[in-house]
């Protein structure tokens, strides 16, 4: 059960990963360090002014929402093949990210542990941990918001026409660049938050993110991309695999499995992800 | 002709430069990890060379360096633990390569990443073979071989004969496979694969022998660090920055080229020791990190596709 | 000789891919020289004895256009025991006989469009096929390449090899071939000799609001 509750900020992570993918075709590998950041932004600003933390979610999302500008103008850039070059690059960013943050605020784990977060709820029999209700209520909502945005808004169809087919999406005279613009600053806003609602659930440090990034793969790979409620789905399922083998192996080994299960998605998908796409050949 | 008698000319320049150098210690270790890193990097080039642009080299160097260590710690000779990590390196290889075999471009890297993550996570996890996230120490070094002179072999001069030995070899084997069928395979595979499986050849034992000699020679390099440094952990030998170190090197170098990616090696590594690093450690990651970003946005063609004058071609 | 004939997106090509290994058919079987070959990889059936060319050419990037053959030429079969010089002199004389002796040293994409068809040609034969698969060998030529289409039509039937051509045009394949099929919309709407296809109703029909044939 708490696995589903974990699950579905699960979800909400890998959002920000497959919007950017379904949109733009790039892949950002430095997702994870994006989250993180927001976590410690909303770290500090938890532990500077005691705020609770679930309101200080849309500041961090403020935050790290400039990025988003950034991001997009590198990802601009990135040559053909996309996908392939977009990998490196944000490689590159990973990396930059990663020692940005440790030589920042150090090595340190840092946690936003507000009581109210540790509190347990009981719901009949079952006993779950308050913070995780509450972050997955967050998460909920948030997920709730944004279909309602990609469905009922202009805007909303303007993304997800272009994240099935960018050219057609152009002649229709939608512009493309403002959706791209639009994803990105979204997406980047989406996991700030995220990071903030993370840091309450688990330990950040700089080398948090990679792990994130992974699931946030394995989730956009498991629901295809930009499937909004495939992805809750698939999230929640991740979640659950994860409890439940947590409970079996023990937890140092989360990292792992997700590499694996990264790696067995991989190979038995052996092909894209984005409409359109195809990551496979023939030659056998 | 006169290219062979040009290499081997350098081959023994460098072999004569401790000599020079007076075997000054320091001097002798940087330079070792220098060409360490190069034939890291050239092992990398190979793979791409084959079409397969791995974004997870840290796992063969990682395999590697651990092979070599466990080795060298259960009593066998340093430098068969070192050959020993060769192996390690083209085995871990060879099974990603096969598993991988219908990934192409970026599914392709990420998978690479993928099981450079699964290696660091089973080293670090399986404690009691691997000493977990403390890593093993007390890695013996490379030890004096009785039948050459002792200055050859003593101290960091061993290192730098090794690290220059797997460096000529890989630059050589590499040179071979140019003018082979090897090469020819390889460079088909590379630009069409479909087209080249429609003319009769099967890409399959080709790109396995690709990834099976680049984690050889990356396994290798891994296991002589090990011994350099004689202290190895899953944080560092399996770090992403080590996959990173020989993308970046082999792309600035010269992609497809057979010295590129060696010559950049050691430039960009002297540049980083010697300037970055003193300066504050961090600046090292960040400089090949930027190096990276900037490379594929301003390098035409970005990664894949860097046709420059120095672009080699299957004669 | 068998044409293939057929409007835009019929589905020429797509059935060349999938008789060849390229694409795996979700329903029927492909035979070759009485061996299932249904669903196997392109480099068996290649090795069995099918060249084909492509539409749009795909030489491969960076490669001399002699090593372009050359890789037909190695990796046909297994055998491994012929000599370098052997097969750089097969690659000459491949290219030689497509016109494009003079080019061996240069890049293959370096050529014009004309050359780089018969580049494509050349390496179709360089694994020794018993079957060739011709993918619009003629189109986006000028009248007189056509013609030098046409000459290579006939002089690889004197060679004994067997052809499947497809092109856009009646004229061409009229012409020189046996026996003519035409798709459309991925259906075989007309199979015989020429002339009979030529006057049928159902075939005119298919191509009504294309080009003039």
């Amino acid at each position: 059960m708490s696995g589903a509750l974990v699950g579905c900020f699960y979800a909400l992570m890998a959002l920000g990963f497959s919007m950017v993918l379904g949109v733009t075709r790039a892949f950002n590998l430095a997702h994870g360090e994006l989250v993180v950041l927001g976590g410690y932004v909303g770290y500090w600003l938890w532990a500077g002014s005691g705020l609770p933390p679930l309101l200080l979610l849309p500041v961090a999302a403020a935050a790290v929402l400039p990025l988003g500008l950034l991001w997009q103008w590198l990802l601009e850039r990135v040559p053909e093949p996309r996908e392939l070059n977009s990998l490196a690059v944000t490689f590159g960013l990973s990396l930059l990210l990663q020692t940005l943050m440790r030589a920042l605020w150090q090595g340190d784990y840092r946690l936003i542990a507000d009581p109210v977060l540790t509190a347990s709820l009981r719901l009949g029999p079952v006993s779950l941990n308050l913070g995780r209700v509450l972050v997955a209520a967050a998460a909920l909502l948030v997920v709730g918001l944004l279909w309602l945005g990609l469905t009922r808004t202009r805007w909303g169809r303007a993304v997800r026409a272009t994240s099935i087919d960018a050219q057609a999406a152009a002649l229709l005279g939608i512009d493309v660049d403002a959706a791209a613009r639009t994803t990105f600053l979204l997406a980047l806003g989406l996991s700030g938050a995220t990071g903030v609602l993370f840091a309450t659930l688990h330990y950040i440090y700089p080398a948090a993110g990679v792990e994130l990034t992974l699931m946030a793969i394995v989730l956009t790979i498991w629901a295809g991309v930009g499937r909004l409620r495939s992805i809750l789905v698939a999230g929640i399922l991740l979640g659950i695999i994860e409890a439940v083998s947590a409970a079996w192996a023990g937890p140092r080994w989360r990292e792992t499995a997700v590499a694996l299960l990264l790696l067995g998605s991989l190979l038995a998908r052996s092909g894209g992800l984005a409409p359109g796409m195809s990551g496979a050949g023939h030659g056998r | 002709m006169a290219r062979w008698l040009g290499a081997l000319a350098g081959a023994i320049l460098l072999a004569l430069l401790p000599v020079l150098l007076g075997f000054q210690p320091y001097a002798l270790y940087l330079l070792a990890s220098a060409f360490l890193w190069a034939s890291v990097a050239s092992a990398w080039n190979l793979l791409a060379y084959a079409g397969q642009i791995s974004f997870g080299h840290a796992a063969f160097f990682g395999l590697g360096a651990y092979a070599g260590a466990l080795s060298s710690l259960a009593g066998l000779s340093p430098w068969g633990a070192v050959l020993l990590g060769g192996l390690a390196g083209a085995g871990g290889a060879a099974l990603i390569g096969l598993a991988s075999q219908r990934l192409r471009g970026a599914y392709l890297a990420l998978a690479t990443l993928a099981y450079a993550e699964v290696c660091r996570g089973i080293v670090l996890n399986w404690s009691d073979v691997t000493g977990g996230g403390a890593g093993l120490i007390g890695i013996p070094a490379l030890p004096a071989m009785a039948w050459l002179p002792a200055p050859i072999t003593r101290g960091r001069a061993a290192g730098y004969y090794a690290a220059l030995a797997i460096l000529l070899a890989v630059l050589v084997l590499f040179a071979l496979i140019l003018r082979s069928r090897v090469g020819l395979a390889w460079a088909a595979v590379r630009e069409e694969e479909a087209r080249a499986s429609v003319l009769g050849l099967r890409p399959l034992p080709w790109k396995l022998l690709a990834f099976a000699l680049s984690g050889a020679f990356t396994g290798l390099g891994g296991a002589l660090y090990a011994h350099l440094v004689r202290v190895v952990e899953p944080d560092l030998v399996f770090n992403r920055y080590y996959s990173i170190l020989p993308l970046v090197m082999a792309t600035f170098g010269g992609l497809h080229t057979l010295l590129g990616p060696a010559a950049a090696a050691v430039g960009l590594f002297l540049l980083s020791e010697l300037v970055l690093h003193p300066i504050d450690p961090a600046l090292n990651q960040l400089g090949y990190a930027l190096a990276l970003i900037l490379g594929v946005l301003y390098w035409p063609g970005g990664l894949m596709g860097l046709l420059g004058r120095r672009r080699r071609v299957h004669p | 000789m068998v044409g293939l004939l057929g409007p835009n997106g019929s589905g020429k090509s797509t059935l060349f891919d999938v008789l060849g290994g390229l694409l795996t058919p979700t329903a029927g079987e492909v035979w070759f020289r009485g061996e299932r070959v249904t669903g196997r990889p392109p480099w068996v059936i290649g090795r069995l004895g099918l060249g084909r060319t492509f539409q749009i050419p795909r030489p491969f990037a960076g490669l001399s256009v002699l090593d372009s053959v050359l890789v037909g030429v190695t990796f046909r079969r297994r055998d491994r025991y012929r000599r370098t010089a052997d097969r750089r002199r097969e690659a000459e004389r491949l290219l030689v006989l497509v016109g494009l002796g003079d080019k061996c040293g240069a890049r293959a994409t370096e050529l014009s469009l004309g050359q780089m068809k018969r580049l494509e040609l050349a390496m179709a034969l360089s694994s020794r096929p018993s079957l060739l698969f011709l993918d619009e060998l003629a189109s986006g030529l000028s009248p007189r390449g056509r013609e030098d289409v046409l000459l290579f039509y006939g002089r690889l039937r004197e060679r004994g090899l067997t052809i499947f051509a497809i092109e856009h045009a009646f004229g061409v394949l009229a012409r020189v071939a046996d026996r003519m099929l035409v798709l459309d919309q991925g259906q075989i709407v007309a199979d015989g000799p020429p002339a009979a296809v030529l006057a049928s109703a159902r075939v005119a029909e298919a191509y009504l609001g294309e080009e003039d044939p």
